[in-house]
């Protein structure tokens, strides 16, 4: 059985990657948390992931890590710091993002120059990558838009804000690349690459022919029942990224929560024109993509008993 | 973006003149395709007095045919600046040679198009390619008309609109965005130069804004120019062949189509009746009609044909409609074409301007929810709705059809005298219609007359005699222009061949609608949309 530390397995992909680690036959997951109280039933080290000694002593009987890491920059860099000194030669599963590419649009392979000229993020997690040259034996993955049951970013918000009806069809603000990317093909790349040793570096994980935002947006309503969607004018997306239009008092108290902010960063986001190519994830880690429509029911199965509440 | 540099000649793969909402559509295709692409585009981001200016021309007859710098726009976007936004593909019949209709019958089927019309949809905005009530609504099952089961039309296939989207507004970014499209604004293209022995282009002249004139040199050139400026710059370009080029066999510029559409005669429904909009998952805006079936138009041997149900006449009270008196009263607040319209119908005297007031005090609430949704869903949206919908109180409608137009070679444009600021010979318009396309609309109004009866849906009333004069009321229907270039397989009958390539010359090709052999019931953007989408696939078949 391989031993695998799963760094970060608080997180949602962490968590998930675990239990599927836990359920394979081949592989016993031993989970790396910041603190001793977290509930899970796995074999569990307390530590700090952003500190070298923690690393060092844990990985000793490991024979590979995920890393899971996700916080600020400064965690990020810590992080990748701390793991890729310890790791020695153990095979190593990276989380990275597509954010190491910056503002570069078009079709986008492994290869594509690093472009961290977005925001903090970004650099960090090209900074990351760069710091993974320590160790010998490390496969990069560089996910889209994760969506899925237990998505908060791109599930949970962006249904929220469709049902506020404060996205729908963006017009040319949604004609951006979503890359979208379901959970369980992000633990299958995961699996697959523990069990790859071959392949190393980088690999792309958005689904093939990925929609645009507008049409991502689209599918979910319909998934949603949110439908019709509505037209949002250019003004209304500027006002709202500013925090300005929504009365955010009186769509509080419709909802009892306090509607998600558009942030200026992921309206850009949505404008952007970029397509992971996912070819290598495809090819060499023999992805099986979740179909879009399948991906979306579930996602509006897991939001449907609290919307009902 | 850019404008227009003062280097001596600018090379690109494919040109690409005229950024309407078909150059646009091709440009950015072509692009996906990995093609580098050169679109040259005359006007400027704004409506330009200036640069609109070449547009002016001569119409023989100016009651049949508005100005020529009307109902178009010479600048980025083109005419869908200020189009209304209807789409519709056209029927499988409208390919076919019906040898009731001369000159009728398109190179190229249905299928030629179908793989084309989904994207088409997509960038008119026009949501999902769903044209019928079973595609676009299955779940919506409210008749049109209760109770109608007609033998020449059918009420289940719809219309869809667009924003109605400004292509040069909505794909501007997209267009710089792209490594491969090169944008020059205010590159008005004057001539086009052919090699010695008439079967290439060598390049095009372009007169930039300061005054210049620039050389612009492609493997492919491709006029997305609209109806009319596309017979126009072939025909002005004459030092090689000197009837114009493609014009061997005088068929540029002959066959010149609008559509017939007019409102005419009182529908009085017995039962509910369904004449508005339902919104599609996507939202846009899609409204049900009454078309007249291809067996019934083979049967009669007549043309295409739509109509749609509309308000009564709103200068007569009795309609009941709070709105519609609302509107009449206001009416110097409404937009100026639609003023024309009720201008039209008649002043009434003071009594009726008390009936009119009298409907509005009835009905208040209903005025208020009207403008309500002229604001909301119309002024500051960004989808708009799309018409004035009122349900009449007397449940009794008047009739808005729209007809296909024969195709007849005596209907054209030609160049006239004058010239413009650049010296190019300006147009001259003579637009015809025929008999056939009186009997078109006489016959398909009496069939569904005769179909709204023996449905027991009600009574359909009009004047056969008026037909001809409600359909030319407004004179040719404004903005689409058909027809000027024809596809055909034969050289001698047409301009452009199957894959929109100017018949002997290798590398030229004409997109939008002056290359449709039929005018259809449907406007023709989509349809000119799709057939770009298709030409982009065409021509990178022809660099492999
Ligand atoms: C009021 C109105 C309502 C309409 N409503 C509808 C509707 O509901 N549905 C529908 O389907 N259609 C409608 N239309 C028609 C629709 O606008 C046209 O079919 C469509 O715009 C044609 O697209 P195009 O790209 O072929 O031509 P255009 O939109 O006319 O664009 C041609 C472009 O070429 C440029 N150009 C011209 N000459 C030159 C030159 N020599 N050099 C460089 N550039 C040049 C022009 O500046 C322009 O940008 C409407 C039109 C009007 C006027």
């Amino acid at each position: 059985m391989m031993r695998v530390l799963v760094l970060g397995a608080d997180g949602f992909v962490g968590l998930r990657v675990a239990r599927a680690l836990a359920a394979s036959d081949w592989a016993v997951p031993v989970v790396g948390c910041r603190r001793a109280n977290a509930a899970c039933r796995l074999e569990r080290i307390v530590l700090d992931a952003t500190d070298r000694a923690d690393l060092r002593q844990a990985v000793i009987g490991m024979d590979a890590i995920v890393n899971c890491v996700a916080g600020d920059a400064r965690t990020i860099v810590a992080n990748a710091d701390a793991l890729f000194h310890a790791a020695a030669d153990r095979r190593i599963v990276h989380m990275s993002s597509m954010a190491v590419y910056g503002s570069a649009i078009g079709m986008v392979a492994e290869d594509a120059p690093l472009l961290p000229d977005t925001n903090a993020y970004a650099v960090a997690r090209v900074e990351a990558e760069h710091l993974a040259e320590a160790a010998h034996n490390v496969v990069m993955l560089r996910p889209g838009c994760i969506y899925g049951a237990g998505s908060a970013q791109w599930s949970r918000r962006i249904a929220d804000l469709l049902t506020l009806r404060r996205i729908g069809d963006l017009g040319a603000n949604g004609d951006g690349g979503s890359n979208v990317v379901h959970i369980d093909d992000v633990v299958a790349a995961i699996l697959s690459a523990l069990r790859t040793p071959e392949v190393r570096g980088p690999v792309n994980l958005a689904m093939p022919d990925a929609p645009d935002w507008n049409g991502y947006f689209l599918a979910f309503a319909r998934a949603l029942g949110e439908v019709p969607v509505r037209r949002v004018p250019g003004w209304q997306l500027t006002l709202d990224t500013k925090g300005l239009a929504i009365p955010l008092k009186l769509a509080e108290k419709l909802t009892g929560r306090l509607p998600p902010p558009i942030p200026p960063s992921l309206a850009r986001l949505w404008r952007q024109d970029i397509r992971l190519d996912p070819t290598r994830a495809s090819v060499a880690l023999g992805v099986q993509w979740t179909p879009l429509a399948v991906g979306l029911a579930e996602a509006a199965a897991w939001l449907r008993p609290r919307s009902d509440a | 973006m850019t404008d227009l540099p003062d280097t001596p000649a600018i090379a690109g793969s494919v040109c690409v003149v005229g950024a309407g909402p078909v150059g646009i559509a091709l440009a950015l295709r072509l692009a996906e395709l990995g093609r580098d692409v050169v679109l040259l585009e005359a006007g400027g981001t704004t409506h330009d007095a200036s640069k609109q200016d070449a547009y002016r021309g001569t119409v023989t007859d100016p009651a049949l045919h508005y100005p020529l710098d009307e109902y178009r726009e010479r600048r980025l976007g083109g005419t869908s600046t200020i189009w209304g936004g209807r789409c519709m593909p056209l029927d499988p019949i409208d390919f076919a040679p019906r040898d009731w209709i001369p000159d009728s019958g398109w190179p190229i089927g249905p299928d030629a198009l179908a793989a084309y019309y989904p994207d088409a949809n997509r960038l008119c905005e026009a949501g999902a390619f769903a044209y019928t009530l079973d595609a676009a609504f299955p779940d919506v099952r409210k008749p049109m008309i209760a109770g109608f089961a007609g033998q020449h039309f059918t009420s289940d296939t719809l219309e869809r609109f667009s924003c109605p989207t400004d292509f040069g507004k909505r794909y501007r970014d997209r267009l710089a965005q792209s490594p491969r499209i090169r944008v020059l604004l205010g590159a008005a293209v004057t001539h086009i130069a052919l090699n010695a022995d008439g079967t290439a282009v060598t390049g095009l002249s372009v007169r930039t804004d300061a005054g210049a004139t620039v050389p612009i040199v492609a493997q492919a050139y491709v006029l997305a120019t609209g109806g009319l400026e596309t017979a126009r710059l072939l025909l002005a370009s004459r030092d090689v062949q000197p009837s114009g080029i493609g014009n061997a066999h005088d068929v540029v510029g002959r066959y010149y189509m609008c559509h017939l559409a007019g409102t005419i005669g009182a529908f009085h429904a017995t039962g509910a009746v369904w004449h508005g909009y339902d919104m599609a998952a996507d939202g846009s805006y899609c409204r049900r009609r009454l078309a007249l079936t291809a067996e019934t138009q083979t049967a009669q041997r007549i043309g295409n044909f739509v109509a749609r149900l509309h308000h009564p006449r709103i200068a007569d009270p009795a309609h009941g409609a709070s709105v519609l008196s609302a509107l009449y009263l206001g009416r110097m607040l409404v937009p100026a074409h639609y003023r024309k319209r009720l201008a039209d119908e008649g002043a009434g005297g003071i009594a009726t301007t008390a009936r009119h007031a009298w409907n509005i005090a009835r009905d208040p609430l209903a005025v208020a929810g009207f403008a309500k949704q002229m604001l909301v869903d119309r002024r500051l949206a960004e989808r708009k709705f799309p018409s004035v919908v009122v349900a009449p109180k007397n449940n009794v409608y008047s009739l808005d059809f729209h007809a296909e137009q024969e195709p007849q070679p005596d209907s054209r444009v030609t160049l006239g005298e004058d010239r413009d600021a650049f010296g190019m010979p300006r147009l001259t318009v003579d637009w015809r219609y025929t008999r056939g396309d009186v009997t078109t609309v006489q016959t398909a109004l009496a069939l569904l007359s005769d179909d709204l009866a023996r449905s027991g849906c009600g009574r359909f009333d009009f004047d056969p005699d008026m037909v001809e004069t409600e359909m030319t009321r407004y004179g040719a229907y404004g903005g689409h222009h058909i027809g000027t270039a024809r596809m055909g397989d034969d050289p001698r009958r047409s301009v452009v061949d199957k894959d929109c390539r100017v018949h002997g010359i290798a590398n030229l090709h004409l997109a939008g609608a002056a290359v449709f052999p039929t005018s259809s019931q449907a406007n023709p953007t989509l349809t000119a949309v799709a057939l770009a989408l298709r030409l982009a696939d065409r021509l990178q078949v022809g660099a492999a």
